[in-house]
């Protein structure tokens, strides 16, 4: 926790201190001030004083200080706000660049739903907090300096009124492990709900369908109590924490017009002086329970921290706040390292690669495969076989469990930040598009001068497309690119791996967006590809791509079972044979 | 929104909570007695220690003093929390119902609004109507009545010094509502760059093995830094213009107590009141400090409120242009189905929703370009029966899956379930005597139970094992660690394509309809599986009427009819084995061809 606050802190001190000045200190020292000057008022009143100023000019002191708190205001918004959002900038950078670093399919540490929570409300929480660190020195100034008045006026009644402060930290102490606790479960009810929300609404077709419109209505019902229960649970405890430091200041005051009775009757108090000790109590106590609820806020945010180094997925916890460039004026010209390279694509092997997924058996075992340039190699098998594993296992988009990747011979430690354009560029199975413009979306950065867009476009069969949208390249594609239709946005996503130029393309299943005219095109284009010296490594079970393939794997059950041309497999073959005999079927049937 | 419109509004969400509404209020004006009665006594003892009074009357003084600070805290909190539990079950209460009119809208409007969309609109709007149910009301209520009783004792004490601060409430508040606007426009904009930044990442979040694997992490945090830039921005301006209002509130109080201060010298002076009566002013002062306060963002809030209620209303307002029928009967068993000269084409504003299955959206849009998708289409199934639907992509097969479960209605002609019009049908009855399996197959984060019935607990465990039985599933669910109570992760995650589809298969066969539509249901499966499953399709087929899209050849082999489409028309139907054995049929030309799509 105070490693996390401190390199908040580093990484713009300025900001940090600034909002110390304003919002933590002088706002803790200005309520002072009246209580001193209706105390003046008063004694002269009663005539306990005679020296000093006169009545009118304390009440124009009166006037002028609410107007100097009143601009001093302005520079606390500003200084507190810069450096909040500033290190919440911070925060948000390096986690989004740690889940950019992770296994591309394994980047997050929970459901988006839920990784959207903790960027949102954990990192606010965060840097909220951050904004507060100054407030302990400012309450313990006021503290000091109102004891130091008071005391001068008595000491003994001063002494009195300290107890009860000292009361409400003991206790908000104690109480701060379930604060925690009901924070958490408040969290987590929330969680639930949006998540639900989110899936009836994408699943809006099959409830209707279904004709089960009230009963998961029902059973959100059901999510939204239980959050109901958890939210009031964590409100009613901080309330009652509240209460209780709130309390200690009217005891206080109570304790104060007890002693007080007896010094006023001999004259040796003043009402001047009751009036300063009550406005001072009532802002000590609203002091101290600003303390207990900065012990509070220091309580959730050590959950909120630990959630956040939870995002983390195993970085190091200083991860969160190394420093980093957070605005477009600070990143360096971002385009990547043109293409001529040493290192081109010659051969690349996969040697025994295995990958389980957790908490099942599924996954592959051993697979070994060799690619030369120019290949064209298909991966198929039936469905759960582990086809797409084996993809993303050599693409470090899974943290393979053992085999190891070799580009040119040589080893490759790390394949997910190897594995990258120039080098290699993939098209998933379920592509997702950014609600950016067409042509942000196929070039996802690079520099517009260095990609021939028409070719790629070409390649792609987008061609087409592309003349019936209004605005071309430059159609903002809606969210999650809602306008376009899936075997659209397929191609679009072919686009993106042609437009990188790299060495080897792979490429999951096209079959689940695409009409089979539209895929057959796709494979010839890809398959031309080839005289550019591409190489591929697909996963398919179409005859359009097994036919052409140089070589086939067929995996079974996460193993090679077998691999060769499409004549040999289907010579010796049992599972190729299967496969490829489903895939003709209607064809014998038709004939016989 | 009228004060009609609120009340009617509270009324609905707030009535069937009657009593602890009343108790609220009652702890409300528990509380504002309290706190004005607290200075007096305050006022008494001043008073009394100055005459020079008893000490017992003194000490009795402090011990009220002390009792009625502890009974106001236990009233304030247990204020706030039946509050809060009102407004919780009312905001509760219009989510569910706002969930529900949204899920029994067409599809038509499920194109128009993202999920994430509605997520934002049902929960998020509503979080907003959680404080206007729990406190909005009462609470300004409850700081009118401080404020009004403050003014009255003041009056009381002296109509000089009332007139004076009612003068400087009434002055206070102008400036307030003059000021209060100012910063309006600065937080929309704060939150649109907060929306805009998350929207961003989500996603991202989506995206994160494209991004990945084509090298475009560099470009998408230069994208963060875009997004991350233009919040602190937005975000600086409006605090800074957030706090016009608190600057001014610092001023204008300092201007209230120098006027109680200075009004309390001159009247002590002139021998009109005590000097514990001076304290009692400067006290008031400082207890009108938060009713000026809260008013005034109360009165903005309940702008914003309204703003969601109104937001809230015109979804509720929302009409679907499926109406529901008066409820024609239908006949037991398999259902016979006659499109009679229908005609239909896609509202303008209406893609086909994510949700409903298929991969066409563009080719519907190209349809749209050219004419309706479904000109003038005639055919029909008998109960039993079974059709093969044949054609390209956007030839109009999912639209005719569309139209028979009343995902939106034709223009012309009519179409006919088991003899009735579809438009007679109760909507409920519809969906439960048709049954879709489509491709795109959605899951809940619930167990396999819940998933398979959809919350329907009526529906005995041995069914739900038999069915999984008959898809040859059981083997699989019984080994999973709780069985049919196992949660299914996040989109189905750790479920293979094949399974998924398996699961839908058992979601039809619980609901046992009249009429099976297989829509596109194998495309996604390869060969091997599929032969899996074929019996289990077998059996769900039995004893019902079915219509079957299909991209395989294999697919229709089970079929009695084909129905090739294209551009909306039928282009070929006819009993599968004479189009097979007639050299010229389109369909014979498929089969040689190998191919189940029409190609040119």
């Amino acid at each position: 926790m105070r490693s996390l606050l401190w390199g908040l802190i580093r990484h713009r001190p300025d900001l940090y201190l600034a909002s110390g000045m304003f919002a933590s200190v002088l706002f803790y020292l200005f309520p002072l001030v009246p209580g001193l000057i209706v105390r003046a008022v008063l004694d002269r009143l009663t005539g306990a004083a005679t020296a000093g100023p006169g009545i009118p000019t304390l009440v124009a002191l009166l006037v002028g200080l609410g107007a100097t708190q009143g601009v001093a205001l302005f520079g606390a918004a500003a200084a507190e706000t810069s450096a909040g959002q500033y290190a919440g900038a911070l925060l948000r950078r390096n986690l989004f660049a740690r889940v950019l670093e992770r296994p591309g399919a394994r980047a997050l540490p929970s459901s988006p739903g839920e990784a959207i929570s903790r960027f949102r409300d954990d990192v606010q929480v965060v840097y909220q907090f951050l904004t507060w660190t100054l407030d302990p020195i400012g309450q313990l100034l006021v503290a000091g300096v109102a004891l130091a008045i008071m005391i001068r006026i008595d000491p003994l009644i001063t002494l009195a009124v300290l107890a009860p402060v000292g009361f409400v930290l003991v206790f908000v102490n104690l109480a701060s492990a379930r604060i925690r606790r009901y924070r958490r479960a408040s969290q987590e009810a929330t969680g639930a709900v949006t998540d639900l929300l989110g899936e009836i609404f994408g699943a809006v077709g099959a409830v209707r369908a279904a004709g089960a419109e009230e009963r998961v209505v029902a059973h959100f019902g059901r999510v939204n109590a239980a959050r109901r229960s958890a939210t009031l649970k964590d409100l009613l405890f901080t309330q009652l924490l509240w209460s209780v430091s709130a309390n200690a200041a009217n005891l206080g005051t109570g304790i104060v017009l007890l002693l007080a009775a007896r010094a006023m009757g001999r004259g040796a108090f003043s009402v001047g002086d009751f009036a300063l000790f009550v406005s001072y109590i009532g802002w000590l106590a609203q002091v101290s329970s600003m303390f207990g609820n900065f012990l509070t806020q220091f309580r959730q945010t050590g959950v909120s921290r630990e959630r956040l180094v939870a995002a983390l997925q195993g970085a190091p916890p200083a991860t969160l706040t190394r420093r980093a460039p957070i605005f477009p004026r600070q990143l360096p010209d971002a385009s990547p390292p043109p293409n001529g390279r040493a290192d081109r694509l010659e051969r690349l092997e996969a040697r025994g690669l295995t990958y389980r997924h957790p908490g099942s058996d599924r996954g592959i075992a051993g697979v070994s495969f060799r690619l030369e340039r120019g290949d064209f190699l298909v991966i198929t098998g039936r469905v759960g076989a582990g086809k797409t594993t084996l993809l993303r296992a050599l693409l470090g988009l899974l943290p393979a469990d053992g085999g190891e990747v070799r580009w040119n011979g040589r080893p490759v430690d790390d394949p997910g930040g190897f594995l990258v354009p120039p080098r290699a560029a993939y098209v998933p199975q379920s592509p997702r598009l950014f609600s950016e413009t067409l042509r942000d979306n196929i070039l996802l950065g690079l520099p517009p001068e260095r990609v021939d867009l028409p070719a790629v476009l070409r390649a792609a069969a987008l061609d087409r497309d592309l003349a019936l949208l209004d605005r071309g390249l430059d159609t903002a594609i809606g969210s999650r690119g809602v306008k376009l239709s899936g075997g659209q946005a397929q191609r679009v996503a072919a686009a993106r791996m042609f437009a990188r130029g790299a060495d080897l393309l792979v490429v999951d299943d096209l079959s689940s967006a695409l009409d089979v005219e539209t895929e057959r095109l796709l494979w010839d284009r890809l398959f031309a590809g080839r005289d550019a010296r591409a190489t591929v490594l697909a996963v398919s079970h179409r005859p359009a791509a097994l036919r052409r393939a140089d070589r086939i794997i067929v995996l079974e059950d996460g193993r090679v079972a077998d691999s060769g041309t499409l004549a040999e497999l289907l010579d010796r073959s049992p599972e190729m044979r299967r496969l490829w005999a489903g895939e003709v079927a209607g064809k014998r049937a038709g004939a016989a | 929104m009228s004060l009609k419109g609120y009340g009617a509004f509270l009324a609905a969400y707030l009535g069937p909570q009657r009593r602890r509404v009343a108790l609220l209020a009652v702890l409300l004006l528990g509380s504002i007695g309290l706190q004005l009665a607290n200075p007096q006594i305050l006022r008494f003892f001043i008073d009394t220690a100055e005459q020079g009074g008893s000490l017992d009357a003194l000490l009795v003084a402090a011990g009220l003093f002390l009792a009625s600070a502890v009974i106001g805290q236990v009233v304030t909190v247990a204020e706030t929390y039946t509050a809060e539990g009102i407004g919780w079950t009312a905001a509760n209460r219009l989510r569910a119902d706002l969930a529900l009119h949204c899920l029994k809208l067409d599809a038509a409007f499920h194109g128009r609004h993202t999920p994430g969309e509605l997520l934002e609109r049902i929960d998020g709007d509503v979080l907003k109507l959680n404080n206007f149910f729990s406190r909005l009301i009462v609470a300004l209520l409850g700081n009118l009545l401080l404020m009004l009783g403050v003014l009255a004792l003041l009056f009381r004490i002296d109509s000089r010094v009332g007139l004076a601060m009612t003068a400087f409430v009434a002055l206070a508040l102008a400036l307030f509502r003059a000021l209060g606007g100012v910063a309006v426009p600065h937080w929309a904009a704060a939150r649109a760059a907060h929306a805009d930044l998350f929207g961003f990442l989500e996603e991202r979040f989506a995206g994160t093995e494209d991004l990945r694997a084509n090298g475009a992490v560099p470009y998408a945090l230069r994208r963060l830094a875009e997004r991350a830039w233009a919040l602190v921005r937005a975000q600086r301006r409006a605090a800074v213009f957030g706090v016009t209002l608190g600057g001014t509130t610092f001023f204008l109080f300092a201007v209230g107590t120098a006027l109680a201060v200075g009004l309390g010298a001159y009247l002590y002076r002139a021998g009109a009141i005590t000097i514990g009566t001076v304290y009692i002013l400067f006290a008031y002062t400082e207890l009108l400090r938060r009713p000026l306060e809260q008013i005034t963002r109360q009165l903005q809030d309940l702008q914003q409120a309204a703003a969601g209620l109104a937001r809230v209303r015109a979804l509720l307002d929302e009409r679907s242009a499926i109406g529901d029928g008066p409820g024609a009967p239908l006949p037991d068993g398999p259902l016979a189905v006659e499109f009679d000269r229908v005609t239909f084409a896609y509202p303008p504003e209406a893609r086909p929703a994510s949700a409903d299955g298929t991969a066409d959206g563009a080719a519907d849009g190209a349809a749209r370009e050219e004419g309706p998708t479904l000109a003038d289409l005639s055919f029909a199934v008998p109960a039993g029966g079974r059709l093969g639907l044949l054609g390209r992509t956007g030839s109009g097969k999912t639209t005719i899956a569309r139209l028979l479960h009343r995902l939106y209605d034709p223009q012309g002609g009519a179409i006919r379930l088991g003899g009735v019009d579809l438009r007679d049908l109760r909507l409920q009855e519809l969906q439960a005597r048709v049954g879709v399996v489509s491709q795109d197959i959605q899951f809940f984060q619930a167990s396999i139970r819940d998933n398979l019935t959809f919350f329907d607990r009526d529906i005995a465990d041995e069914r739900i094992w038999a069915a999984l039985a008959d898809l040859g599933l059981d083997g699989w669910c019984a080994a999973l660690p709780e069985g049919l109570d196992t949660i299914l992760p996040a989109g189905g995650g750790g479920l293979s394509a094949g399974e998924g589809q398996l699961l839908a298969f058992a979601r039809a066969f619980l609901r046992d309809p009249g009429l099976i539509i297989l829509d596109e249901a194998s495309s996604r499966l390869d060969p091997a599986t599929e032969a899996r499953i074929e019996r289990a399709v077998d059996r769900l087929l039995a004893g019902r009427t079915a219509i079957i899209i299909a991209h395989r050849l294999a697919t229709v082999e089970r079929v009695d009819e084909i129905l090739i489409l294209e551009g909306g028309r039928i282009l070929e139907w006819g009993a599968r084995g004479r189009l097979a054995a007639d050299p010229d049929s389109r369909f014979a030309g498929l089969l040689r061809v190998g191919l189940a799509e029409v190609t040119r």
